[in-house]
């Protein structure tokens, strides 16, 4: 690891921190994810093997995080074995929640511009249809997680991968709450077979929290996140999602009317409120995927040949 | 879901399976050895005997511990890249055992698939400690940069084979045998190890569909033939050795008997035979033809590399990789 100068500490990510250091020899900016490896008998753990060398394989698209390299560093003490892997990522300086916030905030509050949030979303839509192409599911798709080049206009999604075989936790390494704003209603029903559809349930509440510069169901618990969404989309029935009523985590709700979702986004247009309504579809099977989705009426604006 | 299945390294969902034939065939050369390790296999014998013997190894391996073939098949390329990205210092037969030994345990714990090294160790008569195969498996991990999920012969199979669009099963079934077989076998053959996967799966399904169905062969060629990701020339050369490779077997087993003269004799390719008969495919026949031109000379190298190795005494190892198909 003397390659690389450690600059600051930028976060925690859900599997451990995260560094922003630089190559002492080409003066690249990287992010170092450090892991640790519980190292056994049988030496390196078959998860983290599989898992890394998933992630390999899904950094090749531009639309995820590149992986640059993986460097490992053991002690051995006492004859027991410690290991930390370094996964090093390219650096990119801002993320989608502090771009959002600099519009809502600061010195000049302003709407995202429509070709904006059209560009961002087909972005986030090719980069979760190149995840699920792999058989990889995120499961945590949030803005935060999502890095963005602001010269390039380019969004990239990061923190993949390495969902399986940890499973996501609900508090993180410092017990800061994981964030329960876009986790699809069939994982807070406690649905044990989920699929790609709660990815695009995430790319739904990113779509709107884009538009709206403000999260779309800004849920404190998990009771409070479903509440918040069947207040907007209306009490979930099993007519309209078959098997809802028998999930693990069900309870008698109340009966809610849907709402317009237009009201929610009052300044997308109404192929956006379509797509959108695509995303945040109840049943999971009918939810729209993110390749039906590039090919929605609302990218037909966009000049799609850039990407 | 992560478990790591060779015919589908990227566990490909249903919907998305378009997208995947697309990103195997662009990543499939970064799981390939380099052009240099081909260079060092067809000119120095440290290397070849030293691939031999870990081959063998790697074998005893899968019978004493009753692997899969395709644990097997994964710790050889791991050990193909390692070997083309690291110096391999000579001298030190420990190396090899111990390299082997990590390359079979990284590739069983892709497939989830238990494997005692101390046993197999214990077996052969000689011992390593834990930490020094954990050093090796980390060695190994960091040359490879960690892409353990390689793409082989064995993800393009399924691909090709929609292609011939067949509606019998059974059928469907022979061909994929027979091509797997051929698969296994092409790995030790060295003048096969510079083609890609793709490349090597196209040839061994329609030198398999020559064998068992040779009136369908035609339409089948045409159809690999005008997959846009196929390059015709290297499909044509491979094709080429590969043939050779499977009558070099049946001919050298004759070769038992008497006649030696018999292995000497250039084969003559069926998809040459089948390009000069076929007036409509002249696209495919001025590329035989170019490959006749150039090909006589290079034959013969190879064909003296292929009996040096061969008369090894390591023919055992060879036939044993047949069965395993």
């Amino acid at each position: 690891m003397e390659k690389y100068e450690k600059l600051e500490k930028v976060g925690e990510g859900t599997y451990g921190k995260v560094y922003k250091a630089k190559d002492k020899a080409s003066g690249q900016l990287v992010a170092l994810k450090k892991t640790r490896l519980e190292m056994d008998e049988e030496g390196v753990p078959p998860t983290a093997l599989r898992e890394v060398s998933l992630l390999q394989m899904l950094s090749q698209s531009l639309y995820v995080v590149r992986l640059l390299c993986v460097e490992h560093v053991d002690t051995n003490k006492n004859g027991g074995s410690k290991a930390n892997l370094y996964l090093v990522f390219e650096y990119l300086d801002t993320d989608l929640k502090k771009f959002i916030d600099s519009h809502r905030k600061g010195p000049n509050p302003r709407p995202l511009s429509p070709s904006l949030i059209q560009s961002f979303l087909f972005q986030l839509c090719k980069g979760v249809a190149h995840c699920h192409s792999h058989g990889v599911l995120h499961r945590d798709l949030k803005p935060q997680n999502l890095l963005l080049d602001k010269e390039k206009g380019i969004l990239k999604i990061a923190d993949l991968g390495l969902g399986r075989a940890f499973t996501v936790p609900l508090k993180s390494y410092t017990h800061e709450i994981v964030t329960l704003w876009y986790r699809a209603p069939e994982v807070l029903l406690g649905s044990t077979h989920y699929s790609t559809a709660v990815d695009m349930w995430s790319v739904g509440c990113i779509f709107a929290e884009m538009v709206r510069r403000q999260a779309l169901f800004p849920g404190d618990s998990e009771f409070q996140q479903l509440l918040h969404i069947f207040r907007l989309l209306g009490t979930p029935t099993e007519k309209q999602w078959p098997g809802v009523t028998s999930l693990k985590d069900w309870h008698v709700y109340p009966m809610w009317e849907p709402q317009n979702l237009a009201r929610a986004v009052p300044t997308l247009s109404a192929d956006g409120v379509d797509l959108l309504s695509q995303m945040l579809k109840y049943n999971p099977a009918e939810r729209i995927s993110a390749k039906a989705a590039m090919d929605h009426p609302y990218f037909d604006s966009l000049d799609k040949s850039q990407f | 879901m992560e478990y790591f299945d060779l015919e589908d390294p990227f566990t490909s969902l249903k919907e998305h399976q378009s997208d995947s034939i697309s990103a195997l065939f662009s990543s499939e050369s970064d799981h390939m050895p380099s052009l240099n390790y081909v260079q060092c296999l067809k000119n120095n014998d440290f290397y070849v005997s030293f691939r031999q013997e870990a081959i063998s190894l790697i074998l005893q391996a899968q019978y004493s511990c009753n692997l899969d073939p395709f644990t097997p098949y994964l710790a050889v390329n791991y050990m193909d890249r390692f070997i083309s990205r690291q110096e391999i210092p000579q001298g030190n037969p420990w190396v090899l055992r111990l390299l082997v030994i990590a390359c079979i345990s990284l590739a069983a714990k892709m497939k989830e698939i238990h494997f005692s090294s101390t046993n197999f160790q214990r077996e052969e008569g000689f011992i390593f400690d834990a930490q020094a195969i954990q050093r090796m498996e980390f060695l190994i991990l960091d040359a490879l940069n960690w892409r353990m999920r390689s793409v082989t012969p064995f993800s393009f199979i399924c691909f090709f084979i929609s292609l011939f669009q067949l509606k019998d099963p059974p059928l469907t079934q022979a061909l994929k045998d027979r091509a797997t077989d051929i698969i296994f076998q092409a790995h030790n053959e060295i003048n096969l190890i510079e083609f890609k996967p793709s490349i090597i799966a196209a040839s061994a399904l329609l030198l398999a569909s020559h064998e068992l169905f040779p009136l369908q062969f035609p339409s089948f060629e045409t159809s690999i033939l005008s997959c846009e990701y196929v390059n015709k020339e290297e499909l044509l050369k491979c094709f080429n050795a590969m043939q050779e490779m499977v009558i070099n077997e049946v001919s050298e087993s004759i070769v038992d008997i008497g006649s030696s003269s018999n292995s000497r004799r250039t084969p003559l390719s069926v998809l040459e035979c089948h390009c000069t008969k076929s007036e409509s495919e002249s696209t495919i026949s001025t590329m035989a033809a170019a490959s006749t031109a150039i090909l006589p000379e290079k034959r013969e190298t190879k064909r003296r590399k292929v009996n040096g190795f061969c008369s090894e005494s390591n023919r055992v190892h060879i036939s044993h990789i047949q069965q395993c198909g």
